[in-house]
């Protein structure tokens, strides 16, 4: 590379051949830097016009006020929007997370190398179904479900999206956890053995609390996937946020709120588009701040093992 | 083992109760159950999509029995065969069957772009164009032996240019100069010089590097013409364009004759061919027998007139094809912008990026960045694209470019992260060999590293194609159309894609349209994404057996 001082002159080495080297070194570079160049433009598009934002609507009203209707009234509360995501993503959570782990841990400790070969892309195609058609499944198949078992939901309701959002991100729970749970190194597993110990409790005393660091940063990433899901609750959790949701009803989680600005005529200069990139920064801030702590997680925690 | 109960009294490890095994096993079942539940849920809910798309019950009891006895009969035991006797020719017939439902999927997508984005005329000019060009570019590498610095890339980029762009507003390009050259061609003969013809030489390349035999390549090009020329002759019996008839036809007979030939030469699982015979023989006498008695097929939603209608407030009359037309364009736009620039990155940090200076410091950013970027819901790329590319770029609301860009930079991550892992399954002692025959760098990644980590790379790819395909929310963003009624004519103008006439069907009220043709939509795209999938998966499977 160009640092090496003293280098030999090869045969074809010239003038000509070494600019060029640099020049599609320098091509390739910037290519490279686009990301930075993205992440920056969104953080620029965003904050922008959320500031627009603020100047017309105080930030303190938007973050306290308990009342979303940005049209009629004019009242931009942020409140019931977070508390119908945050509903969502916990009731996402008590479905993805147990299953997610269980799975993980079968993969990683009792399934054969064959049994894996054919589970793991099944489990796969969860995550490459898109979202729309996990709504459409909510709204036409699982809603009805629930109605004809007896739960008294209505037609758009925050239980069968959350179940929905929860199916979609057990891929992502599991194997990002099997992967922490195969990192294991195999000695642990054998001197757990050596003293007697079951296949059960090598996994749940050794393998688990090993690879704890993995799975709670994958618990992280994936809640944090729940909260910018889009699709899911757009088609089938309605759109009336309420700042204390009940799972049976009709909600609107923020992403939802984004859509139904953006899809309904909005003027360009009036304050609820402005709110459309208010809600916009909310969200990325809390997202990418949860990706982050992912990241911290599985490198902080992470049992170092020879 | 410790499970074993003990025979020796006051063994040392107790008083040789043994152990417990009902909690380990609950434990296990449980966690196979708990993984078996969200498989069988989404299978579960796909067969209910299928059903409703398709309402087999519909259909005579005689069409069902005609069927079952031409084509699941023979087939569930040529399966059942292989499954028992001969997993490996299973594997073969599987691929073989498959391969042509897959080509024609592919051939069809191409068919629609010549149609609907390059009329034939455009698409021969622009050929004809790119030939000249490269023989320029060969001829000039050929008679000056001793190029001054950047002469042959300045060469190659304004023949290019000159060839396919023009200078706007001042000289017209090569391929607008042959487009309006008065010519006396049809649209038939033009497809046959323009994409037979590049076809069969492609074909007859591969067959006689394969088969390391110039005369089998010579044969193979005059074949895939012949079949070119036979497509063209039967067209009024098919009751499709012959120009079209040409790209479906090639599209499928070339990769299923060189896998077959493949499979031939190696004379080994010889017996997996017999699986597409008896799938593509049971389905022609079936529907054969079928039309001689007249049993009435399903009344399905999803048939021949949900894939060529536009929307209608009229659930039997509403169809797709310009949802389906804009989703291949701008899956064109997205395979232009994002894969050169997502694999350009990848080889930048995987074979120059410094590790120290300040170099290192911003190569680490960009890392870092890259994968939070992955974790950037996608409502605010949506977002990204409606600031950056239609306000302040001043693209049309809702056009092909700006779904396709946006879309893009959405997927960006995705193609770098996966395309760096390929690279990185490179050995080292390939590179340290290309270096040692005094290769450069950019040599070296051309020729040895690029080339090898293609599979991966395509994988990877594929992958993040099939999330671009099914990604709704930044279209929803950037203002696609919720229903076009005929497919965008350019790139610059409004289009829908597939999940966003999905995401608009989803509001309509009567349950024909929730039940039917949204049913029907949701197969269409789910077909073309698990396609995709297992095309991804397949090429994975084939380079990972040889490595």
């Amino acid at each position: 590379m160009s640092e090496e001082p003293a280098r030999p002159e090869f045969a074809g080495e010239n003038r000509t051949r070494s600019a060029k080297e640099s020049a599609i070194k320098w091509f390739l570079f910037v290519c490279a830097a686009l990301s930075v160049f993205v992440t920056l433009a969104i953080v620029a598009t965003l904050l922008f016009d959320a500031i627009e934002f603020f100047t017309r609507v105080s930030p303190v009203a938007f973050f306290t006020g308990t009342s979303w209707s940005p049209k009629i009234g004019e009242s931009f509360g942020v409140l019931p929007l977070v508390s119908n995501t945050l509903a969502v993503t916990v009731l996402s959570a008590l479905v993805a997370i147990p299953v997610g782990t269980a799975s993980a841990a079968y993969l990683s400790e009792y399934a054969t190398d064959r049994t894996r070969s054919v589970l793991k892309p099944a489990l796969e195609v969860l995550a490459g179904i898109p979202t729309v058609v996990y709504g459409f499944f909510a709204l036409v198949y699982v809603t009805p479900a629930l109605q004809a078992v007896g739960v008294p939901v209505s037609t758009f309701n925050l239980l069968s999206a959350s179940l929905m959002v929860g199916v979609m991100i057990i891929p992502m729970v599991s194997s990002l956890s099997e992967d922490a749970m195969s990192a294991v190194p195999d000695s642990l597993r054998q001197g757990a053995y050596g003293l007697g110990a079951t296949k059960f409790e090598v996994t749940t005393t050794v393998v688990i609390p090993a690879a704890v660091s993995g799975i709670f940063s994958s618990f992280i990433l994936a809640l944090s996937r729940a909260i910018g899901e889009t699709m899911i609750v757009v088609v089938a959790a309605g759109m009336s946020p309420q700042l204390f949701p009940s799972p049976f009803s009709s909600i609107q989680p923020m992403t939802s709120a984004m859509v139904q600005l953006s899809t309904s005529d909005l003027a360009g200069g009036t304050a609820a588009y402005y709110a459309l990139f208010a809600i916009g920064l909310t969200l990325f801030v809390i997202t990418f701040s949860m990706n982050v702590a992912s990241n911290w997680v599985a490198s902080r925690y992470r049992e170092e093992y020879e | 083992m410790a499970t074993e109960r003990s025979t020796r009294e006051e063994s040392w490890y107790g008083t040789g109760e043994g152990v417990n095994q009902l909690r380990g096993r609950l434990f296990k079942w449980g966690c196979l159950g708990a993984m078996l539940f969200g498989i069988a849920m989404v299978f579960v809910l796909l067969a209910y999509v299928a059903l409703d798309a398709i309402r087999p019950l519909t259909a005579d009891p005689g069409w069902h029995l005609t069927f079952f006895l031409a084509l699941v009969a023979p087939t569930t035991a040529l399966v059942g065969y292989y499954g028992l006797r001969d997993r490996r020719s299973g594997w073969v017939g599987a691929t073989a069957t498959a391969l042509p439902a897959f080509c024609l999927l592919i051939g069809s997508g191409i068919a629609l772009l010549l149609v609907e984005v390059f009329r034939p005329i455009e698409w021969f000019g622009s050929t004809l164009a790119l030939l000249l060009a490269v023989g320029a570019i060969y001829a000039h590498r050929r008679f000056r032996s001793d190029p001054v610095a950047f002469e042959p890339t300045l060469v190659a980029v304004a023949a290019l240019v000159f060839a396919l762009v023009g200078v706007p507003g001042a000289v017209p390009s090569l391929s607008r100069i042959l487009q309006n050259a008065p010519l006396a061609l049809n649209h038939a003969t033009m497809m046959l010089y323009s994409f037979a013809a590049p076809v069969a030489i492609l074909a007859g390349w591969v067959v006689a590097r394969r088969r390391e035999s110039r005369r089998d390549g010579a044969v193979a090009v005059a074949l895939t013409l012949v079949v070119a020329v036979f497509a063209v002759f039967s067209a009024p019996a098919v009751g499709i364009d012959d120009y079209l008839l040409i790209v479906l036809s090639l599209s499928v007979a070339v990769p299923s004759a060189l896998y077959v030939g493949g499979v031939v030469r190696e004379r080994q699982h010889l017996a997996g061919l017999a699986l597409p015979v008896v799938v593509y023989a049971g389905m022609f006498v079936g529907a054969a027998a079928v039309e001689a008695f007249g049993f009435a097929g399903p009344e399905a939603w999803l048939d021949w007139q949900f894939l060529t209608n536009s929307h209608s407030r009229f659930a039997e009359e509403a169809g797709i094809y310009p949802a389906l037309v804009g989703s291949i364009m701008m899956m064109l736009v997205i395979v232009v912008s994002a894969f050169p620039v997502g694999v350009a990155a990848a080889v930048y940090l995987e074979e120059y990026a410094p590790d120290t200076g300040r170099l290192g410091w911003v190569v680490s950013l960009i890392e870092t960045n890259i994968a939070n970027l992955a974790g950037v819901p996608s409502v605010v790329y949506g977002l990204l694209g409606l600031a950056l590319f239609i306000r302040y770029a001043g693209m049309n609301t809702g056009s092909v470019i700006v779904g396709g860009f946006t879309v893009g930079l959405l997927i960006l991550p995705i193609v770098i992260i996966s395309a760096q892992e390929a690279i990185r399954a490179v050995p080292s002692s390939m590179r340290q060999a290309s270096y040692g025959m005094g290769a450069t760098k950019w040599q070296t990644v051309r020729n040895v590293v690029l080339p090898e980590a293609l599979p991966g790379i395509l994988t990877g790819n594929i992958l993040a194609f099939g999330r671009a395909i099914g990604e709704t929310a930044p279209l929803l963003m950037i203002g696609a159309a919720a229903v076009v009624f005929s497919p965008p004519g350019g790139f610059t103008e409004k289009f829908s894609a597939m999940p966003r006439q999905i995401f608009a069907w989803s509001h309509e009220p009567s349950a024909e349209f929730r039940y039917g043709v949204l049913a029907a939509g949701v197969v269409t795209l789910l077909v073309v994404l698990l396609s995709m999938n297992a095309a991804a998966i397949l090429i994975r499977n084939k380079y990972q057996r040889r490595s």
